[in-house]
């Protein structure tokens, strides 16, 4: 039992859950403003990881400078994205109402575009560096100081995208548009610039969690699709939309991983992870805070 | 009239000038995208170096003459439902004269019906399971030492030999990991001498082990088995450090050979042992540093002392075969059965599919090098008991 308690533990499922909610906010983004499922987004998570790796052991830049040079490209590469392929099929109203599947389609393509173009660039060879892995001790619990600043800056980039969608005029027109689509419209917001910001905010944020990522664990160009399941799994558990949710949902998925294998076994993780997964769903099928859809 | 003469005479003769220098195709599929890629690479690589010296020599040996070599690659995706697709076009539609075995066991085992279909032999590598034994022997040969069994009843012997007392084991739900425990847990139980004192299981997609670990740290044993797959080695090892868990014996099953490690770890690597029957620091094998040597100079890196050395050692037993008796099926199967090769491993016969000239041996790094420590036999340095993490 005492391993339950210890600090240790706290610290791990807490620094799991800044990344996963990182990941998972991006997600989020691009999902409750456009109904765009983004199975790429854990290739952007890949990318964030490869600018982070080349340019710290080829050029000397910092990972710190990464943070923000990542999300930069991030951004750049989403904007693309979003007015080559997505801005037509989202303006013309029959596109629109296939759009999740076909922008399930576009993002697959996307998806293994940039795996496969990863592995021809820097082969499929795992790549790491290190940086800032001394180990510090706080208290009983001990830390790599990489993995302390994974959870720094996780944490507070999914807490100033809160408060920038809480209290900033642009930040209330993507909640607008996440909750009544066509009203916005109606009532003067320009959907199509505040899209693009979305998409490079979402982006941007996958690539920051790509930097992270790459300071505490090895990369290949396959490492981006475990990333999109769980936060999937995030981003339903919290509620489809919900952006608090969504760091709800991070924390549980961390909680279940960290304490479940703890109480139960490690063999037991993708058991646990799911049986929850599957019990909100049928408990609350919109989500611990989503909104339930009133049929239309 | 005189130069068409000239000219047709010229060009009759051509095939038959060209019939000797004809290239002989050979070809293989290889997880080059998809989850193994990034463990299929090592194993390519040696192919690929391969593929430099056959170029820069200007063919290889058939039979006693030298002909051209043309290869016919496929990325088979990672999906060993494609390989057998994959190797029967190379047979039938490709024509190739020879081929490469593909990555990791559950490939090569994918692909035996179509050998035995076309009895097409080819010389196994990264492929290890007891289950290779229930291989019709005479397609295909596999020329790992590393078997689960004997890995597990050397790993019990050494570990008493180093005065092993209380064992903490943590296992990968893979196959290899598995059948690796399914072994050990009996030998254990059968030495006697032992106290497992954690015994856990963990799923490929773990993010995190601090939950298993703090168990380990306060059973703190005199060995920890961490029976694991390359992405799991290294999640294990840092968090491991991160705890400071010191205990003097620690294997990590799969993973350190890959020159990865080295980086990552540095000196904390030292005194780690791993699982791979190869060293370039073995003066009985004569091979083995130039290879060594090659491989550096290509890469820049060293290579995988188990997946590019089985698959450098693949190559040497084919291409022996065929320089003896040339590119005929029956011929080659024959002689690939029967004869002694000469490899960067040092001689290699096969009994069935089995390579049995081989002992089994576990490695361990020391001062940044791979070095064979059990056998005695085979050792090319003594066994230390592992240094202290350095956290800094």
């Amino acid at each position: 039992m005492s391993v339950l308690l210890s600090g240790q533990l706290l610290a791990a499922a807490l620094a799991l859950a800044s990344l996963y909610a990182l990941v998972a906010m991006g997600l989020n983004l691009v999902y409750g403003t456009m109904r765009l499922l983004n199975i790429a987004h854990g290739e952007f998570v890949m990318l964030g990881g490869y600018v982070t790796y080349w340019s710290f052991t080829h050029l000397g830049i910092s990972p710190l400078l990464s943070m923000l040079i990542a999300p930069a490209l991030g951004a750049c590469l989403g904007m693309l994205i979003y007015l080559v392929l997505f801005r037509r099929l989202l303006r013309s109203p029959k596109l629109a109402a296939r759009v999740e599947a076909n922008s399930l389609l576009i993002f697959f393509g996307v998806s293994v575009i940039f795996q496969n173009v990863m592995a021809l660039l820097f082969t499929s060879t795992q790549r790491g560096y290190v940086y800032l892995d001394q180990v510090i001790n706080i208290g009983n619990v001990a830390m790599t100081a990489n993995r302390l600043i994974l959870f720094g800056v996780a944490s507070s980039a999914c807490l100033l995208c809160l408060a920038f969608f809480r209290y900033t005029r642009a930040g209330s027109a993507v909640r607008a548009v996440i909750q009544q689509r066509d009203a916005s419209a109606l009532v003067g917001i320009d959907i199509d610039r505040l899209n693009i910001m979305v998409f490079a905010l979402g982006f941007a944020l996958a690539a920051l969690a790509g930097v992270l990522v790459s300071m505490v664990q090895e990369i290949t160009p396959f490492i981006g699709f475990p990333f999109t399941i769980s936060a999937f799994v995030i981003i339903t558990l919290g509620g489809l939309g919900n952006l608090f949710g969504s760091l709800l949902g991070a924390l549980l998925l961390a909680a279940v991983e960290v304490y479940g294998t703890a109480i139960i076994s490690s063999s037991f993780r993708s058991i646990l992870v799911y049986g929850v997964f599957i019990a909100v769903l049928l408990v609350k099928p919109e989500g611990l805070l989503g909104r339930a859809v009133v049929a239309r | 009239m005189k130069r068409l003469l000239l000219a047709a005479i010229f060009a009759a003769a051509l095939p038959h000038l060209a019939s000797a220098e004809d290239p002989i195709k050979i070809g293989y599929a290889i997880s080059k995208t998809g989850p193994f890629a990034p463990a299929a690479q090592t194993q390519l690589n040696a192919y690929q170096l391969w593929a430099d010296k056959v170029a820069a020599d200007g063919g290889i040996d058939v039979g006693g003459v030298k002909r051209p070599v043309q290869f016919v690659v496929y990325d088979d995706q990672s999906d060993f439902g494609k390989a057998p697709a994959i190797y029967e076009k190379l047979i039938t539609s490709d024509k190739v004269d020879l081929l490469l075995a593909p990555w990791g066991t559950p490939f090569h085992f994918s692909i035996v019906g179509i050998l035995e279909k076309y009895h097409f032999p080819v010389v196994g590598n990264s492929a290890a399971s007891t289950t290779i034994r229930d291989v019709k022997p005479g397609n295909i040969w596999f020329t790992t030492s590393a078997i689960p069994d004997h890995l597990a009843s050397e790993l019990v012997k050494m570990m008493k030999s180093a005065g092993v007392k209380t064992v903490a084991i943590n296992t990968l739900q893979l196959p290899f990991s598995q059948e690796f425990k399914k072994y050990l847990m009996p030998a254990i139980e059968k030495d006697g001498g032992f106290k497992v004192v954690v015994n856990e299981e963990y799923a490929p997609d773990t993010k995190d082990m601090t939950a298993t670990l703090t168990k380990i740290k306060q059973a703190a044993p005199d060995a920890i088995l961490s029976l694991s797959y390359p992405p799991d080695s290294v999640l294990f090892m840092k968090q491991e450090r991160e705890l400071g868990i010191n205990a003097p014996f620690q294997l990590v099953l799969i993973g350190p050979t890959d020159h990865f490690f080295s980086k990552i770890f540095g000196s904390n690597l030292d005194g780690t042992i791993t699982m791979g029957h190869w060293s370039p620091a073995q003066a009985k094998w004569p091979k083995a540093k130039p290879f060594y040597d090659a491989y550096f100079k290509k890469f820049n890196e060293p290579p995988d002392y188990l997946d590019s050395a089985l698959a450098w050692m693949s190559i040497e037993v084919l291409e022996q075969a065929v320089k003896k008796v040339g590119l005929d099926k029956d011929k080659l199967r024959q002689e690939i059965a029967s004869d002694t090769f000469d490899t960067i491993n040092g001689p290699v016969k096969f009994n069935g599919v089995e390579n049995v000239t081989t002992p089994t041996m576990y490695l361990q790094f020391q001062k940044g090098e791979a070095q064979i420590i059990w056998p005695a036999s085979e050792e090319t340095a003594k066994m230390i008991k592992k240094p202290a993490w350095s956290q800094n």
